[in-house]
């Protein structure tokens, strides 16, 4: 996992010991043994940033042991180091040059297109919180997901982390589905 | 169950087209004229629009990022053991480093120091841009801010979402202090891909609410804010600016880039945020609206504002700012929270310039021809962004 620094760097210290602790519901990654490539995803192209997304975060919803409440709110964390990276350069490289850039990249210019895409496919209305880790990504995601589920706004927590390989090509996503922890 | 304590706003500032500091940007708001002008730092050959809110002379983004969190500590009065107790929560884009200043006269000019943000590497276009969380870590050691750092690239609710996730620190006891920064500069790159999707207004104007509106403008925006426990604050003998006194965040789960037209999830963050407050519809007697002056985004955020106020809505006085001082993108939730606080303090409302008449898509009461007179404590300021991501955020005067 890229801009991993020492485990617990991202978590706020002075949580009151035993609060909201949540529960781990279901994690997946992709790939997993077996796995090619991600399925494409409509509307999303250049990167396997997004399809990353959505086939990791597919995979932990199916494996969730019960349905969601009804009603209830889940909320979607995506942390990733620098976004879709591989289509920002293209961006880049494109204006630089005074070319111009296609308009599917705008709409795929932020990580929260995916988070919202992700959220529409499985009708999560919880916030969408997207992250650049400052210290051990799932430590900094997990602290997200927690501090939702405490202050009210979410029932459940989709963490997703995204793995780059040194050149910044998106290689894998994590995905862990939280619930359970107090709310106010 | 930790106990419930008020979350303060002790300190602001911010950086705009319509220059530097709270005062400049209020005067702005209230004057009704936009900041939009041709963009000179970059050439915009070959795009549909030219204009942006552009503040002329202006450092590069972690020069100004430094200077707005220590006014906005000086303006808080912290002294710098409180300061190195505060955490830092950082809005700005996060795609692959872009060298965003120094400019002069809105032109770029070579940063040939080694500043303080590069730590000495340098690349082929001189001070080397440091990652992301990176330059958090940095900009907090350089503005004496010990408390730990997280980086929100959440688009254009970022801002927004790290005040609300600031507050809800503050409320669990997880620390007294918080700092809020966030920085959007006009550069090449977001300018051509908002033109690419055509999302910029050909007309040259911000039209929120109003018939004949066209899209978006782009906006310079730097800005900190200071938030603390009330009880840190009259500890240390301050005075607020502000209470944050609710706030909510919730997403549509209907489209990626698309806003649901029924406003579903903005509405349910304006309940969550009345709801923290205790307080009902009837108490807000302003909205800082998100509206970006684009079709479908500024009529959802109507319908959503008719679901969360119910009758209330036609009644509350609305304005979007983003008519006068661009859009900010990542930082538009904290110039926005700034302007909300101001404009409270001040007892003036902004108006919504581009009006060219009513738009039957929003039936809401559009502060358009002047600013009017404060008439309640509170108002809130509304942000929402691509993913259907939604926030609210509800400021009481002190």
């Amino acid at each position: 996992m890229t801009g991993t620094r020492g485990p617990g760097h991202g978590i706020v210290p002075g949580r009151p010991a035993g609060h909201g602790a949540p529960r781990v519901l279901a994690q997946a990654c992709w790939p997993e043994p077996g796995d090619g490539p991600p399925p494409p995803l409509p509307g999303f192209v250049h990167s396997a940033f997004a399809p990353l997304v959505a086939a990791a975060a597919g995979r932990c919803l199916e494996r969730r042991p019960s349905p969601a409440p009804a009603g209830s709110r889940c909320a979607v964390v995506l942390v990733s180091a620098a976004g879709d990276r591989p289509s920002a350069l293209h961006v880049r490289s494109t204006v630089a040059a005074g070319g111009r850039v296609g308009p599917l990249f705008f709409f795929q210019s932020v990580p929260n297109s995916v988070a919202g895409q992700v959220a529409a496919r499985w009708g999560l209305t919880g916030p969408v919180v997207c992250l650049s880790p400052t210290g051990d990504p799932r430590a900094d995601a997990t602290a997200e997901g927690e501090l939702l589920l405490y202050d009210g706004d979410a029932d459940e927590a989709l963490l997703v982390l995204i793995d780059e390989a040194p050149d910044a090509t998106p290689t894998g996503a994590v995905a862990v589905l939280l619930g359970g922890g107090d709310s106010q | 169950m930790v106990e419930r304590a008020p979350v303060t706003i002790s300190g602001t500032y911010a950086v705009s087209a319509f220059g530097r500091g709270v005062d400049a940007l209020l005067a702005g708001v209230l004057s009704g004229v936009p900041a939009f002008r041709p963009v000179g730092r970059f050439a915009t050959t070959g795009r549909r629009v030219t204009v942006a809110a552009t503040r002329p002379d202006v450092a590069t983004l972690p020069q100004e990022l430094a200077d707005a969190v220590d006014a906005a500590c000086v303006t808080a009065g912290l002294d710098p053991a409180q300061r190195a107790g505060a955490a830092l929560l950082l809005a700005t884009h996060g795609g692959p480093a872009t060298l965003a200043g120094p400019y002069t006269d809105d032109r770029p000019v070579a940063d040939t120091d080694d500043p303080w943000w590069a730590d000495g590497e340098r690349d082929d276009a001189g001070p080397a841009w440091p990652e992301l969380p990176t330059l958090a870590v940095r900009l907090a050691r350089r503005c004496g801010l010990g408390g730990p750092t997280r980086v929100y690239t959440t688009a254009c609710v970022s801002a927004s979402s790290a005040v609300a996730d600031a507050a809800a620190m503050i409320h669990r006891g997880d620390t007294d202090r918080v700092v809020v920064a966030a920085g959007y500069l006009v550069e090449p790159d977001q300018f051509a891909l908002f033109d690419a999707g055509r999302a910029l207004a050909a007309d040259g104007a911000v039209r929120p609410f109003s018939v004949g509106r066209q899209g978006l403008l782009l906006g310079d925006g730097v800005a900190a804010v200071v938030l603390e426990s009330a009880a840190a604050l009259r500890a240390r003998g301050g005075s607020p600016v502000a209470t944050l006194v609710g706030w909510g965040r919730a997403g549509d789960a209907h489209h990626p880039c698309q806003p649901d037209p029924q406003g579903a999830g903005l509405a349910r963050a304006v309940g969550a945020a009345l709801g923290r407050a205790g307080l009902p519809a009837g108490a807000v007697g302003y909205v800082n609206a998100n509206a970006t002056g684009t079709g479908f985004s500024d009529a959802s955020e109507a319908a959503a504002l008719r679901l969360a106020l119910g009758e209330q809505a036609g009644q509350v006085p609305v304005s979007s700012t983003k008519a006068l001082h661009g859009h900010a993108l990542e930082a538009s939730g904290l110039l926005e929270l700034v302007v909300t606080v101001a404009a409270l303090g001040h007892g003036k409302l902004p108006v919504n310039a581009g009006w060219l008449g009513p738009d039957p898509a929003c039936p809401l009461d559009v502060v358009t021809a002047a600013p009017r007179p404060v008439t309640s404590r509170y108002a809130l300021s509304l942000n929402a962004a691509f993913g259907g991501a939604n926030t609210a955020l509800l400021v009481g005067a002190p």
